[in-house]
Parts: C-alpha cells; sequence; structure tokens
C-alpha cells in the first residue's frame, strides 16, 4: 500500500526520528551520569522526553514510564501559562505541583525551550528527576502518615526558573531553604538543565539544517505515523470492553480497608478508552494519585498491548481517552496527600493489562507483583551525623503463555535498580544478613510466576526511624488460565526481646540496636494448570529451590 | 633473512590477519580463513606459510603478539566452563536477582536480565563468613562449610569456580584463604576470586565480574596452552603475547590467569592500530569506524590514547572490567532494509554471509546495505573482496526495487540512497553516543574508516558530524594486527582506596600504591622487560560525596597539595563529561597503577612499496546524495597513488581490502605515510 506523506521525503522523515531517538537518550545519558543523589544514580529515576510546541510528546529516551507520561500534563500546564511565542533562548521553567498536572512532590520537571537562531520556539526539551528530598515532614519527603500535601513537602507551581541563562536567584534561595539537602536538590537540578541544554543543542542544529517549516511539518508527520499505527494495531484487538478488578493492601492510615481498583477499558474503532469508575473513593493516607498517573498507566499499557516497533511519541498516546471519577483514589480532591502514589499507578497499569489479557493472551501475562516496596531507615551515626538511606524492592512478574515470569524484577511504569546491600552497609549502621530469592512464592502453573525476595537487616546502633511501604500483603498477583496466585508478601520486626511484629504492608516504626527487620516481597502469578507443567522444568525447580518439595505434596 | 622478526596474528571469527615485520625494512601481510574448531590451528599455518612464502625462520621471531575472540566466543557461544559459585552465607542469589531493572521498558512478557546462564541456583553455594565494610572480620571463615560446598560443586559438575564474599575489596583475607584450601583440596579446579578480579563496592557487579572470568578460565587457559605448545613445538622461542581490552600486550601465561581481560583483545589490536595509523599522518584525535557485516565498532583516540572505559558490555550484559571504549551498534552492510507503515526503516536485522545480501545471489530474498552500494554504483561487482567473489547487479537492483522503491512509491535509485542515509544516520548517533560518553567533541577530531565497508560511509558519517578531516590507513583490512605489533605491554593494578579528599593521607594513599606497584611489578618481571623501560602512570577514581559513580583522573604523587590537585582535576573532568561541577566534597574511591614497557608510536613499514600500474582504473556513473543523476566518476587504483597525489571528489578508491566513497565537496591528498587524507573546506 501506498501512503501520502504530504510531500514529504520519507527517507528524510526516517532520518529525523533515527536523529530524535538519539538526541531523547543524549538527554538521558547527560540526565543521569551528571545526577547527584543515589536515588537517581543507584535508582535510575529520573527521565527525559522532548515534546512539540504543541506539547505533544516527540520522543523519549529508555527511562521510566511513570515520568515519560507524566511529563505530558505538566507540559501542557508549563505552556499554557507562559505561551511558547514568548519563550526565549536561555529560558527553563519548572515546576512539581500535582494538582496542576504534576505527580508527587520530589518529582521536580525543568521544560526548556528550542530556540532557533531567529527567535522561533520549534519543540521543547523536558527533564523529571526524582529528588532526594522536597522538605516536609519527614526526611526523603515520602511520609507514609501523611494526610494532605501541605506535609508532604515543598510545593513548586509552574515558575520561570532562568531567564536569558540567569537563574532565578528567589526560587532558588526559596528552594534551598526549604529542603533538607540544599546541594543535592541543586546538583540534580543542574543536572535536569544540562540534559535540556542537549536536547536544545541538537534539536536546534538539525532545524538549522533542514529549516523550522520542513521540522514542523516531519515532526507532525511522525506523530501521525505512530498514531496510524497504533490505531491500526488496536483495530486488530477484538472489539469490546473489558475490565478487571484488583486491590492494594491499605492507605497506611486505615491499615484494615483495602483500596479498589475497578476499571473497565473498551476497544472500539482504534480508540483506547479507560474508565475506573467503581474504584474506591480517595484515601486519607498518601496513595491517592492526580490524573497524570492514570495517564501514564494507560501510557504504558497501549505500548504494551500494540506493536512494540511502533516509534514512541504522542501519536501512540493520541487513541486514548480517560474517565476518572472525581475524589476518587485515580482523582483525589486537593489537598489530599498523593507522595505514595506509584503503587497506585503501578496498580492502574496491572489492571488496565489485566483486563485486555483475554484480547491480547500472548501480550499480557498473568498479573505481576506489580508492587516496589520502598523501605526508608533514618536516624543519627554514632558519630552524631544524620542518614537517611532507602531503597526500592521489586517482586516477581506474572508466567506468560509461554514463559516462566521472571524472579524479582521491575514491571509495569516503573524501572529503578535496587540498592547494593555494600551500598547500605557504608552508608548507614546496617547489616544486611541476607538476599535472596523467596524459595516457592512463585505462582504454580504450566508456566511458573517469578519469585519474590527476601531480605533481612539488623540495626548495629539505634535508634533508626523505620519506614515501610509495600503491597501484596494482602491481595496476592492472581494467576491466568488456571495458574495459580503468587505468594503474598509478609515482613514482620524481630525485637531484642524476643517479641516479633507483622508489618501491615504499611507501617512506621523506630527501631533500636539489635533488632531485625525480614522484608519479602510478593511472587507473580502462574498461568496454566501447574499438572500440565513440562517435567524437566518442575525437576530443575526442584533442584533449584525454587518450588519447594513440601508445596508440591500440598 | 636474518635478525629480527615480528609477527602480529589477529583471530577473528571468519578471517586469520597475519602481519609480519622485519623493522627497518618491510611488512607484509596475508589473510587466512579461520578454523573455527581450533583457531590456533591458523597461527601455526601462518608460521608455515612465513616460511614457504617469505623464506622466514622461527628462529628469526623476536616478537609473537597475539589477539583473539576465544573469551568473547565463550560467551556467546555459552561454551564456557560448568561454573559453580561460592558467597557469603545469605547472598548465593545475588548473580540472580542483579539489580531488578529491565532493559526493554516497554516489555511485558519478561526475560530474566542478569547472565543467570553462568551458574544456574544448584550451583550456587553459601559459606559462612562475614566481613565489614571496614574490613574487620566479623565471622571467621568456615572451613568444613567450604568443604562442604565445593565438595558438592564438584559432584554436581562444576569445572570452574567464582568465590565471592561480601566487602572483600576491603579485606581479601576469607577469599585467599579459601581459594588456598580450594587449591589444596582440587588442585585441577580453576579458581576465580573477586577481590583479584574486582576489587571494588556493589557485590552484583564484581560477582558477574567474577562470574564470567572463571567462566571463561578453563576455555582460555586451554587454548592459550595448546598454543604455546605449538609454538614451541615449530621452534618459536619467544615468548607469546595476548592483547588485552585495554589496548596493552601480556605474556600469554598471565593471560591465562585473568581472561576477563581478553574480551575485547581483537578489537582492541584494531584500536592501537588506528592509533599509529593516526600517529603516521600526525593526527592525534581520532574516531575509528569499522564497519563489517552485521554490526559496527566505534572508538575513540585522544591525544594518541585509546580512551578507555570502566565497564564493557559482553553479549548482552554489562561486565565491570576496563577496556578500550568500543561502541558496537547492529548496523552493518548486511543491515536488512524495510518499509514498515511507509517508514524505511534499515536493521538492526541482519542477512548475515549466509544467505547474506541477494546480490550474493544465495537465495537473500531482503534488501540490505549492500544491494543499495551495488545500485547506487559503488561497489564494483566484478572487484568485490579483491575480486574473490562476483556480485550480482540485477538481483540488488530488483530486491531494492520490490522491497523498497514500489512501496514507498519512490525510484530504485533515491530508495537506494535512502537506505544509505538512514544507516548513516544510526552510525552517526552510535559515534555520538560514544563521544558524549567521553565528554569530547567530535568535531575535533578526524574519522578513520575500518573495515571491509568502512570507507564507503566515511564522509558521509564525517559530514553528518561536522567533522572535516578523514583519514584512510593504507592498510585498514589488517590494521588490527598491524597494531598488535605496536602496542606496549601493559599490567594494570587497581584498589579500593575510601577516603575523603578533605582527610586524605598521603602517607596513606602512597603505601597503597606501593602495594600495587610490588603488583604490576611482578607481573612486569615474567614479560621479560627490563625495569628500566617500564613507565608508571597512576589513576584515582573519585567522586562527590553522595555521588555513587565516580571519574578517573590522572595524577603523580608527589604533586605538593595532592588533595587540592585531584579535586580540581575531578572538577574539570566532571564539568567535561557532564557539562557542570559545583564546589561541594569529594572523595577518592580507588586507585589505579597502570605499566606499560616497549610500545611504539608508528609502523613506518606500513608504507607499502608503490604498485606501477596505472592511477586510473576508469570512470563509472555513481548516484550521490543531494543529486537528481549520476556523476561521472574517477575510480582510481590505491596501491599506485603516489604520496603527494592529490584529487577532488567526486572519485572512489578501489583497493583489494575496501572501497573508499570520496563525495563532491571533499578533496584528498597521500601523504608521505601512504594516508589518504580527505578533507573539506
Amino acid at each position: 500500500m501506498q501512503r501520502k506523506n504530504h510531500g514529504l521525503d520519507p527517507i528524510t522523515v526516517e532520518v529525523v526520528r533515527n536523529k530524535l531517538d538519539g538526541i531523547a537518550n543524549e538527554m538521558q545519558q547527560t540526565l543521569l551520569r551528571s545526577s547527584f543523589s543515589p536515588i537517581v544514580k543507584e535508582g535510575l529515576d529520573a527521565s527525559a522526553s522532548l515534546f512539540t510546541v504543541d506539547g505533544e510528546t516527540l520522543a523519549q529516551a529508555c527511562a521510566i514510564p511513570v515520568h515519560l507520561g507524566t511529563l505530558i500534563p505538566v507540559v501542557a500546564k508549563i505552556i499554557e501559562i507562559y505561551p511558547v511565542v514568548q519563550m526565549k533562548a536561555g529560558d527553563a521553567f519548572i515546576m512539581n505541583e500535582p494538582y496542576l498536572g504534576g505527580t508527587h512532590l520530589p518529582d521536580i520537571a525543568v521544560v526548556a525551550p528550542i530556540v532557533t537562531k531567529d527567535g522561533r520556539v520549534v519543540a521543547l526539551s523536558a527533564a523529571m528527576s526524582h529528588h532526594q528530598d522536597m522538605g516536609g515532614m519527614s526526611p526523603g519527603s515520602v511520609p507514609t502518615n501523611a494526610v494532605e500535601i501541605f506535609q508532604e513537602g515543598l510545593r513548586i507551581p509552574p515558575l520561570q526558573f532562568r531567564k536569558d541563562g540567569q537563574y532565578n536567584e528567589t526560587l532558588v534561595a526559596l528552594i534551598r531553604q526549604n529542603v533538607r539537602i540544599p546541594d543535592t536538590v541543586m546538583g540534580d537540578l543542574n543536572a535536569q538543565l544540562a540534559a535540556c541544554n542537549v536536547g536544545a543543542r541538537r534539536v536546534g542544529e538539525l532545524v538549522d539544517s533542514l529549516g523550522h517549516n520542513l521540522v514542523g511539518s516531519i515532526f507532525a508527520n511522525l506523530l501521525q505515523r505512530s498514531e496510524e499505527l497504533t490505531r491500526s494495531a488496536l483495530r486488530s484487538i477484538p472489539e469490546g470492553t473489558y475490565s478487571y478488578i484488583d486491590y492494594n493492601d491499605n492507605d497506611g492510615i486505615e491499615l484494615d480497608k483495602r483500596i479498589k481498583f475497578e476499571v473497565a477499558v473498551t476497544i472500539k474503532d482504534g480508540n483506547f478508552h479507560v474508565d475506573f469508575t467503581g474504584s474506591s473513593p480517595q484515601v486519607r493516607g498518601p496513595f491517592n494519585a492526580v490524573p497524570s498517573g492514570a495517564l501514564a498507566a494507560a501510557c504504558f499499557a497501549i505500548r504494551a498491548v500494540t506493536d512494540p516497533n511502533i516509534p514512541t511519541n504522542a501519536g501512540c498516546f493520541r487513541p486514548i481517552s480517560l474517565e476518572l471519577p472525581r475524589g476518587s483514589i485515580v482523582n483525589p480532591i486537593e489537598p489530599a496527600a498523593v507522595n505514595a502514589r506509584t503503587a497506585t499507578i503501578k496498580r492502574m497499569a496491572g489492571c488496565i493489562l489485566g483486563a485486555l489479557r483475554p484480547a491480547v493472551p500472548e501480550r499480557v501475562p498473568a498479573d505481576s507483583s506489580g508492587e516496589m516496596l520502598a523501605v526508608m531507615f533514618g536516624g543519627l551515626r554514632p558519630s552524631g551525623a544524620p542518614f537517611v538511606v532507602g531503597e526500592l524492592i521489586a517482586g516477581g512478574s506474572g508466567a506468560g503463555i509461554n514463559s516462566d515470569g521472571v524472579d524479582v524484577i521491575e514491571t509495569d511504569v516503573s524501572n529503578c535498580m535496587n540498592l547494593p546491600a555494600e551500598a547500605m552497609e557504608m552508608e548507614a549502621p546496617i547489616r544486611v544478613h541476607q538476599i535472596a530469592l523467596w524459595s516457592g512464592s512463585g505462582g504454580p502453573g504450566k508456566q511458573r510466576g517469578g519469585l519474590g525476595i527476601v531480605k533481612e537487616y539488623e540495626v548495629l546502633d539505634g535508634e533508626i526511624r523505620f519506614t515501610h511501604r509495600g503491597e501484596r500483603h494482602m491481595c496476592a498477583a492472581a494467576g491466568s488460565n488456571g495458574g495459580g496466585p503468587g505468594a503474598m508478601a509478609v515482613s514482620q520486626i524481630f525485637r531484642t526481646n524476643g517479641q516479633i511484629e507483622d508489618i501491615p504492608s504499611k507501617a512506621m516504626a523506630v527501631l533500636q540496636k539489635g533488632d531485625r527487620v525480614v522484608i519479602t516481597t510478593a511472587g507473580g502469578g502462574g498461568n496454566g494448570d501447574p499438572k500440565l507443567r513440562d517435567r524437566r522444568l518442575a525437576d530443575a525447580d526442584l533442584k533449584d529451590e525454587k518450588v519447594l518439595r513440601s508445596d508440591v505434596r500440598a | 633473512m636474518n635478525g629480527r622478526l615480528e609477527i602480529g596474528v589477529d583471530i577473528g571469527g571468519t578471517f586469520t590477519d597475519v602481519v609480519a615485520r622485519v623493522p627497518g625494512k618491510q611488512i607484509r601481510f596475508f589473510k587466512l580463513p579461520t578454523t573455527r574448531s581450533d583457531p590456533s590451528q591458523a597461527v601455526v599455518a601462518a608460521l608455515k606459510h612465513m616460511k614457504s612464502e617469505w623464506s622466514l625462520q622461527p628462529s628469526d621471531l623476536t616478537k609473537f603478539a597475539h589477539g583473539t575472540t576465544i573469551a568473547t566466543n565463550a560467551v556467546l557461544e555459552r561454551k564456557g566452563a560448568a561454573l559453580g559459585i561460592i558467597t557469603t552465607k545469605g547472598f548465593r542469589d545475588i548473580l540472580e536477582i542483579g539489580r531488578q531493572s529491565r532493559r526493554q521498558m516497554y516489555d511485558v512478557v519478561l526475560e530474566p536480565q542478569p547472565p543467570v546462564f553462568l551458574a544456574p541456583r544448584r550451583l550456587r553455594q553459601e559459606v559462612s563468613e562475614r566481613v565489614s565494610p571496614s574490613g574487620e572480620v566479623l565471622t571467621k571463615l568456615d572451613e568444613a562449610g567450604l568443604r562442604d560446598a565445593i565438595d558438592k560443586l564438584v559432584r554436581d559438575g562444576a569445572k570452574s569456580v567464582a568465590i565471592v564474599f561480601l566487602f572483600s575489596f576491603a579485606n581479601p583475607s576469607h577469599e585467599q584463604q579459601a581459594k588456598e584450601l580450594i587449591a589444596a583440596w582440587y588442585p585441577d579446579l580453576s579458581v576465580s576470586i573477586s577481590s583479584e578480579v574486582d576489587p571494588h563496592f556493589r557485590e552484583y557487579e564484581r560477582t558477574v565480574a567474577t562470574a564470567f572470568d572463571a567462566y571463561v578460565k578453563p576455555t582460555v587457559a586451554n587454548y592459550l596452552k595448546r598454543l604455546e605448545d605449538s609454538l614451541q613445538e615449530e621452534a618459536v622461542d619467544v615468548p607469546l603475547q595476548v592483547m588485552q581490552s585495554r589496548g596493552g600486550l601480556t605474556a600469554s601465561e598471565v593471560a591465562r590467569m585473568r581472561p576477563i581481560r581478553l574480551f575485547l583483545s581483537g578489537p582492541a589490536g584494531g584500536v592501537v592500530g588506528g592509533r599509529i595509523a593516526g600517529a603516521s599522518a600526525d593526527v592525534d584525535n581520532i574516531i575509528t569506524i569499522d564497519i563489517g557485516g552485521t554490526s559496527a565498532d566505534i572508538a575513540l583516540i585522544s591525544k594518541r590514547k585509546p580512551l578507555i572505559r570502566p565497564e564493557g558490555v559482553i553479549g548482552d550484559y554489562a561486565v565491570r572490567v576496563a577496556m578500550v571504549d568500543v561502541n558496537t551498534i547492529g548496523s552493518g552492510g548486511g543491515s536488512i532494509a524495510r518499509v514498515e507503515g511507509g517508514s524505511l526503516r534499515v536493521g538492526p536485522q541482519s542477512a548475515g554471509s549466509e544467505p547474506g545480501p541477494a546480490c550474493y545471489g544465495r537465495g537473500g530474498s531482503q534488501a540490505t546495505v549492500c544491494d543499495a552500494s551495488i545500485v547506487l554504483g559503488y561497489l564494483d561487482p566484478d572487484y568485490f573482496a579483491g575480486g574473490s567473489f562476483k556480485l550480482n547487479p540485477a538481483l540488488a537492483h530488483s530486491i531494492v526495487r520490490t522491497n523498497i522503491a514500489e512501496p514507498l512509491g519512490i525510484s530504485v535509485e533515491k530508495a537506494a540512497l535512502g537506505i544509505h542515509r538512514v544507516l548513516n544516520a544510526q552510525m552517526a548517533e552510535g559515534i555520538r553516543a560514544v563521544s558524549v560518553r567521553q565528554g569530547i567533541d567530535q568535531r575535533e577530531f578526524s574519522l578513520m574508516p575500518l573495515g571491509g565497508a568502512g570507507g564507503l560511509h566515511a564522509t558521509a558519517l564525517a559530514s553528518e558530524l561536522n567533522m572535516t578531516k578523514v583519514v584512510i590507513p593504507r592498510i585498514p583490512g589488517v590494521l588490527a594486527a598491524a597494531g598488535l605489533l605496536a602496542a606496549p605491554i601493559e599490567h594494570e593494578v587497581s584498589a579500593a582506596f575510601s577516603s575523603p579528599l578533605a582527610q586524605l593521607s598521603i602517607e596513606a594513599l602512597k603505601q597503597s600504591l606501593q602495594s600495587l606497584d610490588d603488583s604490576a611489578s611482578r607481573l612486569m618481571h615474567a614479560e621479560r622487560v627490563n625495569s628500566n623501560d617500564v613507565t608508571v602512570s597512576y589513576f584515582a577514581d573519585l567522586c562527590f560525596i553522595g555521588q555513587s559513580y565516580a571519574l578517573e583522573v590522572s595524577f603523580d604523587p608527589n604533586t605538593p597539595n595532592l588533595a587540592d590537585r585531584l579535586y580540581e582535576d575531578f572538577l574539570a573532568a566532571h564539568d567535561r563529561i557532564y557539562g557542570h561541577a559545583v564546589r561541594v566534597p569529594a572523595k577518592v574511591v580507588a586507585l589505579r597503577t597502570v605499566h606499560q614497557a616497549a610500545g611504539s608510536d608508528t609502523i613506518p613499514e606500513m608504507r607499502l612499496p608503490l604498485s606501477d600500474q596505472p592511477i586510473e582504473i576508469g570512470k563509472r556513473p555513481i548516484w550521490f546524495n543531494g543529486f537528481d543523476q549520476t556523476v561521472e566518476t574517477r575510480v582510481l587504483n590505491r596501491a599506485a597513488l603516489p604520496s603527494g597525489f592529490s584529487f577532488s571528489g567526486p572519485a572512489i578508491l578501489q583497493q583489494s581490502d575496501t572501497t573508499t566513497l570520496v563525495e563532491p565537496g571533499w578533496d584528498g591528498v597521500i601523504d608521505s605515510a601512504s594516508n589518504v587524507i580527505l578533507s573539506r573546506g
């Protein structure tokens, strides 16, 4: 079939596309490598992206989907308040406000115009990093017990961060005054600016060589092409409305109340409509997700169920429409607390995928643990110096129709690295006694679910303030096609006096010298009847102690 | 023939290249097919060739240097040893858990991301022992437990063992003890310990490095031993030298102990070859691009030194071992072009050599870059690989027409130009990626194409990247083997050394360097090198306190106010690579010493005798990017171009091992060392 290209040379379009991908990745490299905080350097919790002047995603680095999705409403808000036509070279804008399009306060976006020599804005470069601290009631700015956003840290509405290459010193002074580690925060903001500068320079060169008219048409063409490909892939999915229900454990405040996620995904006519009607009302604790979260989840899901070869840009996202009941967990009313929204967005993504599993069984595995356990330890060293060390820990992924789930791996909208035991022990008076696969935790099935983790910490010097923010302690990752669920997570504190305390998914506790904490993350769901599992695979599981003999007899 | 004779043998996947040099007189080279089952046969064949064709005797040899892909192939083909891993109690799953992140962000049906194939869980055992972050022993090594663990691994078939204990970089005594005990119990078992392979923090990265080392060790040891033996049988009386990934040689018996340093043995020779060819053209800063059938290797040489990266990539896996910074991208002459959703896509799939591009006439049914080169007139179908292999232009035309031109509604020639443009855009991004990583501006560098296909893309890439100079060496096809003759003998030893700069003790630093120097000197001693010929350089890895990835800074330990000097140099490096630097406290995390001897800057003999054939082979019509019709283009015989000869593009330079396309706008001149220097106004 021959296609219309609006007179554009298809070769030049493809050359530009390759360049844009290269530029986004160059921005990402600059962002990661020049950042300061361990959460960016070890956890890779930062993302770079290019946008059109209309605020549509032009190219993305291979980074964190939750950031790449949430940058979309952030950029939209910034260009609403600071019209693109008035932007000048050397300008940059900043924002973290969730209720204006952001996600949670530690995630600050920096957006800069890409300006031609004759002063025309041709695109925008954007970078989002998770900052180690944004002030508020607890170190790290993700307090499990927050009940309103004012407790969570400094709220930055869309503001001009740099003008003519000069910092807005008033704003810088205000930020520095409000955060616990100002040098680190400014170091990471500098890294974000550096990444935007790379985008500005390289896209600028592209426009210089091709002319802004041609480049503008090419950008439009690239988006349109991805849109057509995505819609055509959606049309290959049987039309219909697919629904799914899953839960998160609790909001950290009302510990015995599960949070329900109910989704109906309608695939029709190349469109992708996601309706979260029926989900829980907003909660008191910080697990509410502003609408950027549902958008990030839907963006991830649409890329996952269509063709991965389609170049990722806003065109892929155009078929998406969202229905997010106001006052619900997926669209809270200000000033609800939102800092722990990752768990919510991950569950939303899991639900959208789970709904579509019957429609595209080869693309969607059984449910993954879909959790990112956040643990944080804070206190004083024997020398009196304060420390805060935290890590994000994954569980097992769900089994596909042809392959086992993967043990302890990041899934869906997040993609963070863990913290080495050696890094943790050098940072804090903590000894790590065990980092192991949790034997027997994968959901049984013809294809077995991935295993969760077991991790054991001992406090060497008290006291330590400990935060635990888990999921899947009360609601397992479901299997598919007759496969069993993954094991639910269990975490406990072992006190020196012999007392054992169960952690009800979320907890803040004070630990004393000699106390031990043992955490686990959940396993992924299995796929298919466990009795049909290949004998050799089953034997290998026993030899590797991934499945326990006692479980097989049971 | 008498006196000195030096031989470099580079064994690649397809061909073995041999370069022989009589210093001050001449250089000779030949290629022969690699015997995949036993690559070392090629070395013996090379010696035979040397005797029969060149009348050279083994007794004339003063140097025998070797580049090998044996370690890499063992990994790519999964043919390493059955491996067991022994860890600190509680940590046997570090290899399998990895860093928990995934490479493809939109993947939902996942594959394990770490190299679990090295040792499945049943072959990973734990023993009780524990060392604190500061190196203090908290729990003694449980010898009986170690015995149980090793017995079980051996019973389960392990032929090689990796030992990785927590914090062994701070105190290696338990790993050393375990190694000695195992050597006593199982003298034939191959053992690698993490404090020797990669004495740095982060247990997963250290585990991967140590496990890869142990995995390839028996394979590499057998291979090199066999090679040493066959050289002895051939009465060669010089030590076999092997190229290491950093671009330095070492004696074979040392290389066998630390095989993880051989992963880039082959490409490192190419980078050194690029350095000497550049030096002969008086060019200090070079980007080499070696374009083969399925991939392109990009490397940087800055101020005549190959740039090193602290962590490389083997197959799909990041491995923390220093190597020349070679960026491999999946674009080459065999890359397949196709139309998808109205777009032209090129690669990363490749037609390989079987069936190969359509023009090979072996049933290839996909359009490739090579087919496009035929359509555009860049390649002479009758003179491919020196005429050893005839290409079929009709097949090339027809496949580009049906697969690309017709679906896009453009002419065959436009389609072929398009394939080149897209490929060039990808390779240009690959070159930028290495440049950004190293913080250099590629415009200040010269481009040097290598490999069979490099010359076709050189001027286009240089234009794309705003580079103004291209250097085509005289023997681009065998430069890696020539590099072996010029590379220094090198030993690098490093150790963790943790200290905030503000509290840096010069005494402790010098003490640590002394112990590193002692180790390096012992290694150098085994090379029969006169210690007066050894140059020593020191490096420190620094980072801001709070940062967790370090940058390397070179230093002289006797500099007054060393901590200040280190700090300023670190800030400068940070600014160069990352674009900013703030004056906040920094710390040293590791020290490194590098001992080098006996390298050379140039191989003057690379200037080959001039052919007496005509300079111009003929003319042919060529399609260039930006032109609506063919341009009648001169085809020059590279072997016949004398020093000082100059010409203007468009032109094609033909030689037996490669073809160079000189686009309009580029001028060329042959320099005194027989390099072609192309430049643009």
